[in-house]
């Protein structure tokens, strides 16, 4: 397990030589989506904000956000679950040339194919800290605010070593949580024996 | 009489503590899990999110920016006598609502279910929510819980009917099932607070659970040896998952388990689970009849039981 400094925009090399539990910080810039704005582009047929062009870092998160004298405010920093996105995870990879997508939890199969396709990873986070955060990060502009609303809207984030994250879907499109899934699965069953659960238990079907 | 203005801003300021200042019992917690913790990375994320916790009371900022569904209980006296009643007391809520979400302690997180339409105040139909209890007395005691969306939205709250003939086996089993579903890939922000309600309808059963998620001191057991034993038992199962923080893998998994029940008709036997995030949100303040306001170490909500 090795840990990394990166620079966005990312390289290809960046992120093809992380493998799953390495961590990861960034710097450079990110933007912002959840919900809405994947809705609002690939279903309501809507352009991605000029400035996304040159960047490749995504990050699934809904801040809190103050204006004070004209200034925004960071408050307070989240990823949010990436997995709710997963239908429209494929296509925020493939057509907004992402090469990380910073969120909680991680995505899909489909996703993680186009990841390996396109060369992506998926980093997500150890901890809930987001006062260690809010003073990684300086807020350069936003998007779509009067469209999807302040948790909603596109922020242009410039990130100073922001981490760590776990990678957990590297480049091959492989999924550290599927790996973890066999550990905790062996436990569950220990656990139902330490429980007095008996082998081969099964629920009366009521419904 | 307690005036609304009073009231209103004990609301306010519940809102506030609830959102930036963790309770003690979740604290404590979080340091045991720290000292038994056996993986590194897992013990590192434990302690940079309690450093994170200490931060925010300083920086006056939430612990976490999903401050989720604004969530009150309120704890009435019989004689307690509230300017405008209890109709202004849900008004004056919602106005402290609006506040705080002004003030940046509460995300504008509440949307319109379909269009995702935002108000930008966290107020709409049927939310805030509000839960009444009536108890001898005449103050008044104001419980506020930020329900944050990760914990509800990934199966953290379920329930499943069983039949008498499954009885506690099944209980356990389904606990088991429920809780390693939602903790994958760290869903609902394990180690969790898991609150669980057995008996009565199914909503009545959710209830319980998220009330004994939320409300219950983290570390406090149930009354009776047969629900504190269920406690016990399956505090220590959950914790040999190797679940971990964030589901990235560790030795804790839960931060406490809390059991309530309520009887029912033998026909089904409703259990329901609730998660309460690691970042467990709530605060609780008392109005007495003379205008003194206290804050209070828990919601005190199930005393009496």
């Amino acid at each position: 397990m090795a840990t990394y400094y990166l620079q966005a925009p990312l390289k290809e090399e960046d992120v093809t030589q992380l493998k799953l539990g390495d961590l990861v910080y960034i710097s450079g810039m990110a933007f912002t989506c959840r919900s809405r704005l994947h809705r609002y582009i690939f279903d309501e047929g809507n352009t991605m904000p000029e400035v996304t062009k040159d960047e490749n870092v995504l990050i699934h998160v809904g801040p809190i956000m103050v204006k004070e004298e004209d200034k925004w405010r960071l408050v307070s920093f989240m990823p949010t679950s990436s997995i709710r996105f997963e239908k429209w995870g494929a296509k925020s990879v493939d057509q907004w040339n992402l090469r990380a997508i910073i969120g909680k939890t991680t995505m899909g199969p489909e996703t993680a194919a186009m990841m390996k396709e396109r060369k992506c990873v998926h980093l997500t986070p150890q901890g809930v800290t987001p006062n260690l955060w809010v003073d990684s990060i300086e807020i350069m502009g936003v998007d779509n605010f009067d469209e999807l609303g302040s948790i909603e809207a596109t922020w242009q984030m410039k990130l100073d070593k922001l981490g760590p994250f776990k990678v957990d879907i590297d480049t091959e499109g492989n999924n550290l949580f599927d790996q973890l899934d066999a550990t905790i699965e062996a436990n569950k069953l220990k656990a139902f024996e330490d429980l007095g659960i008996p082998e081969g238990f099964e629920y009366t079907k009521l419904y | 009489m307690i005036k609304r203005e009073l009231y209103e801003e004990v609301v306010f300021q519940t809102i506030r503590k609830g959102a930036t200042v963790l309770s003690d019992d979740v604290k404590e917690a979080f340091e045991a899990a720290i000292a038994r913790e056996e993986s590194a990375g897992a013990k590192e994320g434990l302690i940079k999110t309690l450093k994170s916790i200490e931060l925010s009371v300083e920086k006056d900022n939430p612990a976490c920016p999903d401050t989720g569904w604004p969530v009150f209980y309120f704890k009435i006296g019989n004689e307690c006598e509230l300017e405008g009643g209890l109709m202004a007391l849900e008004d004056a809520t919602r106005n402290a609502v609006r506040r705080a979400t002004k003030l940046g302690y509460l995300r504008k997180t509440m949307k319109h279910p379909i269009t995702g339409y935002d108000p930008g105040d966290n107020v709409g139909m049927n939310i805030p929510d509000f839960t009444y209890q009536f108890v001898p007395g005449n103050s008044i005691e104001i419980t506020y819980v930020a329900k944050g969306g990760g914990s509800e939205c990934f199966g953290g709250t379920r329930h499943r009917v069983l039949a008498f003939a499954d009885g506690m086996t099944g209980i356990k089993k389904h606990i088991i099932e429920c809780y390693v579903a939602s903790t994958r890939a760290g869903a609902v922000c394990p180690p969790s607070v898991l609150g669980i309600g057995i008996g009565g309808t199914a909503n009545v059963a959710a209830n319980l659970a998220k009330k004994a998620a939320c409300l219950r001191t983290v570390g406090s057991s149930h009354p009776e040896p047969m629900f504190r034993e269920l406690e016990e038992d399956l505090y220590k199962a959950l914790n040999s998952l190797g679940i971990g923080i964030m589901g990235s893998g560790g030795t804790t998994s839960v931060l406490g388990v809390n059991v309530e029940y309520a009887y029912t008709h033998i026909a089904g036997i409703c259990v329901a689970t609730s998660t309460n995030c690691m970042v467990a949100r709530r605060a609780s303040t008392r109005i007495n009849a003379d205008s003194t306001v206290e804050i209070m170490k828990s919601p005190n909500w199930f005393e009496g039981r």
